[in-house]
């Protein structure tokens, strides 16, 4: 204690230490058990039971097990003293999941605790309880979770806001939607305290449900420089998700940026895979590594594998931010109200918080604004002392992405004796990446002092670090190279045969560099080859040699000194050869090599001597590998040492000799990026985030959000023109009568099939099964028959007839342009498709009542942004159930951010459904109810009533009605097709495996094979038809020599978005053999390219 | 009459629109994260033993995971005591380490790591605020407190509570009166019965009701100088870090204002929740509600400063297997008030076997891992502190190739080296009589010679 005293410390110590420890709990600490615990725990004196609880304590805090105590410990929950209930919580809470129903025994207690007047008591009472995580309990903590919600006091709110996460953890599925419930609840408290606790809740508990941040987003932000600390970190991150998943990335900023860059460029060729990487011109006055930048971009907001469907995407925001742009646009009022109430932020004392908001700047500011964000990091370097290592690992990726934001601050990443190894291999990091032509002669002047630095390893990579520099800033590359060159040179490396491991480290390190140099422009550097070479007397570590003795051979032919000196080199470095480690000797034998092959006119005798010489050694070598390398070398090189007595050999060999030159060239070549490795850092995690500390993706680290992933009707709304409400399809009958009137002024099909079965068109109705027709184009199909029909071009057929025995069958049909396709009419596919049914609320849940729903393809005549559903209520129990009505969750609020256009808030999300006055038991009815979903994707809230009581239920929106088909003919479809090219479209691949089953069982009877092109067709229309409310145009077959090969196989639907009448068309390729899974290419065109996407990974998803 | 079609829906589709990354929009069936934020707290003594464990969430960590620590740093050392973050073989460690303890959090998610650090450095804060400076030995006689305080700082492993004066108020600090009280009745009850006031009011930081007889409040400038001389005694940089620490006992609810006379030498300042953004955005001004007793108002930086208080000049000469050191100090811009405290400091290089280092002032202690530390106080009127000696290297080695870095302290009282000036403190409720104090304080932060 007192290690002045030196050797009476001790004594001193310990008798301070008696005195300063009465009164206090050291004894409970240091013999926990010199008494017997249990009588205590049943005393009646409450301070007697505190000191069994502490003893208790101080051995679980010693590691031993003392749940044996439980049930003793739990009959004490119900004590009225404070302590004594505070020490019993602490214990309960680190045994309950250990012993649960010993536990149970305590929610009585926990039960009226939560009635109690005083707050801190409810409070306490409910983190118990809450913290006991027993499924059993689950529907009693909801309960006091809901209740404590509404407390007066700020604290219980606050404890019931950590108490979710404690419940959601359990997974109770069926009362997620009521945590969810509560969340919001507490989201929209007045107390910035609550709200704090509460976005931590959100965010272990539904991160993802965007629409509970949307309707209080601007009081969410103007809250937030309020909400405490740690609040804040959590409420920044959420916030931020939030609005690129609402509005997507800024225009101005730094990510969108790099990722227009990256955009023209992919629209510039076609090809957008192949260049992902902007080619353009780097803005000369910023310069930046563009590949670099784009990467952190991509690492942000998604992986690799979606890269396709990401630059759709950006399209997207690209679209909407240039429009927003000369507009004031409430989008950008969101932004803008974000930065605005995260910049006071970067004053805050805790550093986690400034690095949330520097994050937020830093992906969403405009880029000229970034800069704000340098001071308030480069102050937490030095305020925060624990926090410095983190910040720098962050500050790393930035200046990366955008040197110049740090460059004219070097200073602060100048090295202390006293930072840490990692701290200083960083700031050396740093300092290279944002060194610039004026900062160059500081930063290197500070590089010399590091390399005296005791610590060598350090110094190892000051070495490098200036080789970096040089790299990066070419003029200082000779200045630089003097340096290295002096380095090397020093006695310390020389002279010094003791020369420590560390020091070799430096010396190679330092060598390195030079050869990294060198390597950008060899013929000015002669110089400093040459002088390499001189020292390599007195250069004694054997991997610096090595590096040495490969330059030689590599720059063998540079200038005009070096070949002069080639030979005395040679000799030199053979006479050495023995004395080498095998290491160099494998560098000399590959130099040897390659002067050898390389080498031409009066030298060559020499060399060749010199080249036997070695060779020969190497072949006697100790070491196999060195022995190896030798055989090798004098089989590659036999013409070259084989001297004049095999002179028509090699003449005959020329060509082979020629061809080993280039594989032993080759070779060298390879060997040397080896020996230089690039410490590319390639994995980027958000700002802030622990997954970039520790340079992989933690478990539960996700990138941000797609941007514009919430399609909100507002957008929607913005873009679209009028739509005539009232003009709407009704059904199936609708969409079959569309489907003939579209073909009506067609030529109608009719024809034989593939496998040589024959059908007139007017034998169609009568035929149960779908058929192929290849029509001719006379004849005129019966206007009203019930098929879904198709046209095929004379042309086509005719060019089919005639290519048949030679076509290649790996071929594609290009929809437009390659003819050698049929067309297919598939019908009566309508009346195939088979309901079915979602469970909206199931008899066990909900007092028997059952209630079904299915997607209507009927049209509401409500509005364009209704959907029909039907639903079904169906009385399971044995009692009357009464008073049955449907409403909206909460049908009272409506989201704050969709308050501009007024159409829409015309529009309930729940037109209010007639109430069923009663249902008898096994009585079932259907009711037809219209909602309309304020996210597309999100699940809508709704509440069902009955018999007095309400039952929360979610219905799952599907985006497959929100279109309403579209009848077309295939030219019409071509026509609009070319009119939504490259942003309007995207394309996804997938395994459609529905027809093998089928095809399977049809193996079985051989009675009737049905035709597999039938099959394949038909189950991909159903498919399709089934999972969306579309219009099918055309099945295009593939006429192919194999008849099983479904390559080609091409499928057109069509339709329309319910709320704006923009076409969305649907072409699938799929390709492969029939009887096997097919690859299936679905490409979706579309205006609306955010609500294509979906659409498109919809199918993609019903497809597979 | 229309014919309704149902199209169904097969199930293989279940509502999810959005590539496999998005499904948990939708899809309840999808795992969610397993825990939320730090899941266990230890506290390790400076010899690794495990004295507290503190499991915050249901997913327990078993102590194994201290033993994997402390072996690590047993065979790492130094450098990975400085390591913030571990990344073990089954947690991530966030590690904070004050007088000798060890704070160790544990957690298996994505959570920000900044996050946890700041937590446990305020953790440790609090500790030592409340057992007045850390040890083994207070954490240990102190468990019960230390349980409680980490209970209330923490809830399912985000923090609950850290304001230090909600929490005074929750749980008593154990002083001498009450553990005198204690042995005396028996009752050492340190939990409060009632909830602290402050949870619900607007200044959370601030206890409600407080009267004193006499109202104070003191304002110090607490400054740090810290410098880079380079090897050929150039000045490379120069800043300050300064605290602003206030000492307030006001009666009731004051309102501060505090401004400065020359606030645009503040390159970037940073600041105790209390300080109102709006009013220092427009006119630099400090307007805050102060927490009652001690406090650290804002911190600030002032950069690109000219002119140090003190030189050293060592000088290392070396041949044939000995090596002559000579460090001299003394002062070079005399800041008007006297220098005291002064000391240097600097690692002997590793190469170095023993060594005879006298001075003419002051005391040279060189310790067992080779740190070498030279006390001076004061700078003697008469003559310059000089430090000189041999140092003898290991054999087989006749020069020395690495050179320590000398880092020096001091302290001047009365100025702030920065040059930042107090202009005035308005109280704007009055009470009876205030008193006013301001002071300064400059101390060698992060002063470093290099050689």
């Amino acid at each position: 204690m007192f290690p002045q005293f030196g050797a009476t410390a001790d004594t001193l110590s310990k008798a301070s230490t008696i005195m300063f420890r009465i009164g206090t709990d050291a004894h409970l600490y240091d013999d926990p058990e010199d008494v017997n615990i249990a009588p205590l725990l049943d005393s009646k004196f409450d301070s007697e039971k505190c000191e069994a609880l502490k003893r208790l304590l101080a051995l679980i805090a010693q590691g031993f097990d003392v749940s044996n105590f439980f049930p003793q410990v739990v009959k004490n929950v119900a004590s009225h003293s404070l302590e004594v209930k505070k020490l019993v919580y602490l214990y309960l809470l680190h045994y309950a999941q250990k012993r649960p129903n010993e536990a149970l025994l305590s929610i009585n207690s926990f039960q009226k605790d939560l009635g109690d007047t005083n707050p801190l008591v409810r409070a306490w009472a409910l983190r118990t309880m809450a913290g006991i995580r027993l499924h059993a309990i689950a529907p009693l903590v909801l309960v006091a979770v809901g209740k404590c919600a509404r407390d007066p006091s700020v604290y219980v709110r606050k404890c019931a806001a950590s108490a979710l996460p404690k419940l959601h953890d359990l997974r109770l599925q069926e009362h997620s939607s009521t945590i969810e419930e509560i969340v919001g609840t507490l989201l929209t408290d007045n107390s910035p305290a609550v709200v704090g606790a509460t976005a931590a809740a959100f965010s272990s508990v539904c991160p993802n449900n965007y629409s509970l941040i949307g309707k209080n987003y601007k009081r969410l932000c103007t809250i937030l420089p309020d909400v405490e600390e740690w609040g804040q970190i959590v409420l920044i991150g959420i916030l931020l998700r939030y609005v690129i998943a609402r509005h997507g990335l800024v225009k101005q900023s730094m990510m969108f940026h790099l990722h227009s860059k990256e955009h023209s460029s992919s629209e510039n060729d076609d090809s957008d895979a192949d260049s992902k990487f902007g080619k353009e011109g780097i803005d000369p006055s910023k310069k930046y590594d563009s590949e670099l930048a784009s990467m952190i971009y991509r690492c942000y907001i998604e992986g690799p594998d979606d890269y396709l469907s990401r630059s759709s995407y950006s399209n997207k925001v690209f679209l909407t931010f240039s429009g927003a742009k000369f507009t004031s646009s409430k989008n950008n009022e969101d932004v803008k109200i974000l930065l605005q109430c995260t910049s006071p932020l970067f004053w805050s004392n805790n550093s986690a918080v400034v690095l949330a908001a520097a994050g937020v700047h830093w992906i969403m500011a405009p880029k000229e604004n970034i800069e704000r964000i340098v001071k308030p990091l480069l102050f937490l370097l030095r305020s925060s002392r624990n926090s410095n290592y983190v910040v720098l690992c962050n500050i790393q990726v930035f200046a990366k992405a955008m040197p110049y934001l740090f460059a004219s601050h070097f200073e602060n990443f100048f090295i202390l004796s006293t930072d840490s190894y990692q701290t200083k291999a960083l700031k050396l990091e740093i300092l290279c990446t944002i060194s610039t032509d004026s900062s160059i002669a500081s930063i290197l002047k500070e590089f010399q002092d590091y390399i005296r630095d005791p610590d060598r390893r350090f110094a190892a990579d000051t070495v490098a670090a200036i080789g970096l520099c040089a790299l990066q800033l070419p003029k200082m590359a000779s200045t630089c190279l003097e340096g290295l060159l002096a380095l090397t040179r020093q006695d310390s490396f020389t002279s010094d045969a003791r020369a420590s491991e560390e020091e070799a480290g430096v010396l190679v390190q330092a060598i390195m560099s030079i050869k990294m140099i060198v390597k950008q422009d060899p013929p000015s550097h002669e110089k400093v080859i040459v002088q390499l070479v001189r020292n390599l007397d007195s250069i004694k570590v054997p991997a610096a040699r090595a590096i040495i003795i490969w330059m030689l051979g590599e720059y063998s032919k540079v200038g005009e000194i070096i070949p002069k000196m080639l030979i005395t080199v040679l000799k030199y470095i053979a006479w050495s050869f023995t004395s080498e480690s095998s290491e160099t000797k494998l560098q000399t034998l590959n130099t040897v090599a390659k002067i050898l092959s390389n080498s031409k006119g009066g030298d060559l005798e020499t060399l060749t001597k010199i080249g036997c010489y070695v060779l020969e050694l190497a072949e006697c070598d100790m070491n196999y590998v060195v022995r190896g390398r030798g055989c090798f070398f004098r089989k590659l090189l036999s013409s070259h040492l084989g001297s004049k007595k095999l002179e028509d050999e090699v003449v005959a060999s020329s060509q082979n000799e020629g061809l080993l030159n280039v594989l032993a060239e080759h070779m060298f070549h390879e060997q040397a990026t080896q020996q230089s490795p690039v410490p590319v850092n390639y994995r980027v995690y958000l700002p802030g985030s622990l997954s970039q500390i520790v340079l992989h993706a933690a478990p539960g680290y996700e990138p941000l959000p797609k941007p514009c992933t919430i399609l909100d009707d507002a957008d929607a709304e913005a873009e679209v023109s009028e739509q005539d409400g009232s003009d709407s399809f009704t059904g199936s009958l609708d969409e079959e009568s569309g489907s003939y009137n579209g073909s009506d002024n067609s030529v109608a099909s009719g024809g034989n099939t593939d496998n040589g079965k024959t059908g007139s068109s007017s034998e169609d109705e009568n035929i149960q099964d779908p058929l192929i027709q290849i029509s001719d184009e006379n004849h005129l199909r019966p206007a009203g028959s019930a098929d879904l029909e198709e046209l095929m071009s004379r042309r086509d057929l005719e060019t089919w007839l005639d290519d048949q025995p030679s076509l290649p069958n790996s071929s594609i049909p290009e929809q437009s342009k390659v003819p050698r396709s049929a067309r297919i009419s598939i019908k009566d596919i309508g009346k195939r498709v088979i309901p079915k049914t979602y469970e909206l609320l199931d008899p066990a849940n909900g007092n028997g009542m059952k209630v079904d729903y299915t997607f209507s393809s009927e049209v509401s005549t409500i509005s364009p942004h209704v959907i029909t559903i039907q639903a079904s209520f169906e009385n399971c129990s044995s009692e009357t159930i009464s008073n049955i009505v449907l409403k909206h969750e909460d049908f009272t609020t409506k989201p704050s951010d969709s308050s501009e256009s007024s159409s829409q808030d015309d529009v309930p999300a729940l037109i209010p459904m007639e109430e069923i006055t009663s249902l008898e038991p096994g009585q079932a009815t259907r009711e037809t109810i219209h909602v309309r979903f304020h996210h597309h994707l999100l699940p809508l809230k709704l509440v069902i009533y009955f018999n007095g009581k309400s039952h929360p239920v979610k219905l799952r929106p599907d985006i497959g009605y929100f279109v309403k088909p579209l009848p077309m003919d295939v030219d019409a479809f071509k026509d609009k097709e070319s009119h939504l090219p490259g942003m309007f479209e995207c394309t996804r691949s997938c395994i459609f495996k529905g027809h093998v089953d089928y095809l399977n069982k049809e193996k079985g009877n051989h009675t009737f094979a049905k035709d597999k092109f039938l099959v394949v067709c038909e189950s991909i229309a159903l498919t399709m038809l089934s999972n969306a409310n579309i219009f099918l145009v055309s099945v295009d077959m593939p006429i192919a020599a194999k008849h099983d090969d479904a390559s080609g196989l091409c499928l057109r639907f069509s339709s329309e978005i319910l709320s704006n009448s923009a076409p969305c068309l649907i072409t699938i390729t799929a390709e492969g053999i029939c009887s096997e899974p097919l690859n299936v290419v679905v490409k979706v065109n579309c205006e609306e390219t955010v609500f294509g996407l979906n659409l498109l990974n919809r199918i993609v998803n019903s497809l597979s | 009459q229309t014919k309704l079609l149902l199209f169904p829906l097969s199930s293989s589709c279940s509502a999810s629109f959005h590539s496999s990354g998005e499904t948990q929009i939708v899809s309840e069936q999808a795992i969610q994260r397993e825990e939320t934020m730090l899941q266990c707290i230890f506290l390790l003594s400076d010899s690794g033993e495990v004295m507290l464990e503190k499991q915050l969430t249901g997913n327990r960590v078993d102590r194994s995971i201290c033993v994997w620590f402390w072996d690590q740093l047993l065979s790492h050392g130094d450098s990975f005591k400085q390591q913030p973050v571990i990344a073990s073989p089954t947690h991530y460690l966030f590690q904070v380490v004050r007088e000798g303890i060890t704070f160790l959090a544990c957690t298996q998610v994505e959570m920000p790591p900044l996050m946890a650090i700041e937590f446990l450095c305020r953790v440790a804060d609090v500790l030592s605020d409340y057992l007045e400076g850390l040890n083994e030995d207070v954490i240990k006689d102190n468990f019960i407190i230390v349980y409680e305080l980490l209970d209330e700082m923490m809830d399912n492993g985000h923090p609950l509570t850290t304001e230090p004066n909600i929490l005074r108020e929750m749980i008593a600090p154990p002083n001498i009166v009450s553990k005198m009280l204690s042995v005396v009745t028996g009752n050492s009850s340190n939990v409060s019965e009632t909830l602290p006031g402050a949870t619900s009011s607007c200044v959370p930081w601030r206890t409600t009701d407080i009267k004193y007889a006499n109202n104070e409040v003191y304002v110090d400038l607490v400054e740090e100088m810290d410098a880079i001389i380079n090897r050929d005694g150039i000045l490379v940089k120069c800043e300050v870090f300064g605290e602003v620490q206030v000492n307030s006992h006001i009666t009731g609810v004051p309102d501060l204002a505090l401004s400065f006379v020359n606030p645009s030498v503040l390159d970037d300042v940073r600041f105790h929740p209390c300080v109102r953004y709006r009013p220092w955005e427009s006119y630099q001004i400090l307007s805050f509600v102060p927490p009652d007793g001690q406090f650290k108002l804002m911190s600030y930086r002032v950069r690109k400063l000219k002119s140090i208080p003190l030189y050293v000049k060592p000088q290392i000469t070396s041949d044939g297997g000995s090596s002559r050191i000579s460090v001299m100090v003394g002062i070079r811009n005399d800041p008007g008030k006297a220098i005291d405290s002064i000391s240097v400091q600097f690692q002997l290089p590793s190469c170095v076997s023993s060594t005879d280092l006298t001075a003419n002032h002051g005391v040279v202690n060189v310790l067992s891992n080779k740190t070498c530390i030279w006390s001076i106080d004061r700078i003697p009127k008469d003559r310059a502190p000089l430090l000189s000696g041999t140092l003898l290297l290991e054999n087989g080695l006749d020069r020395l190739h690495v050179f320590p870095t000398f880092q020096v302290g001091f302290r001047v009282q009365g100025v702030a080296l920065s040059g930042l000036q107090i202009d005035k403190l308005e109280l704007k409720v009055i009470p009876n009589r205030l008193y006013k104090g301001f002071r300064a304080l400059t101390r060698g932060g992060q002063y470093e010679v290099r050689s």
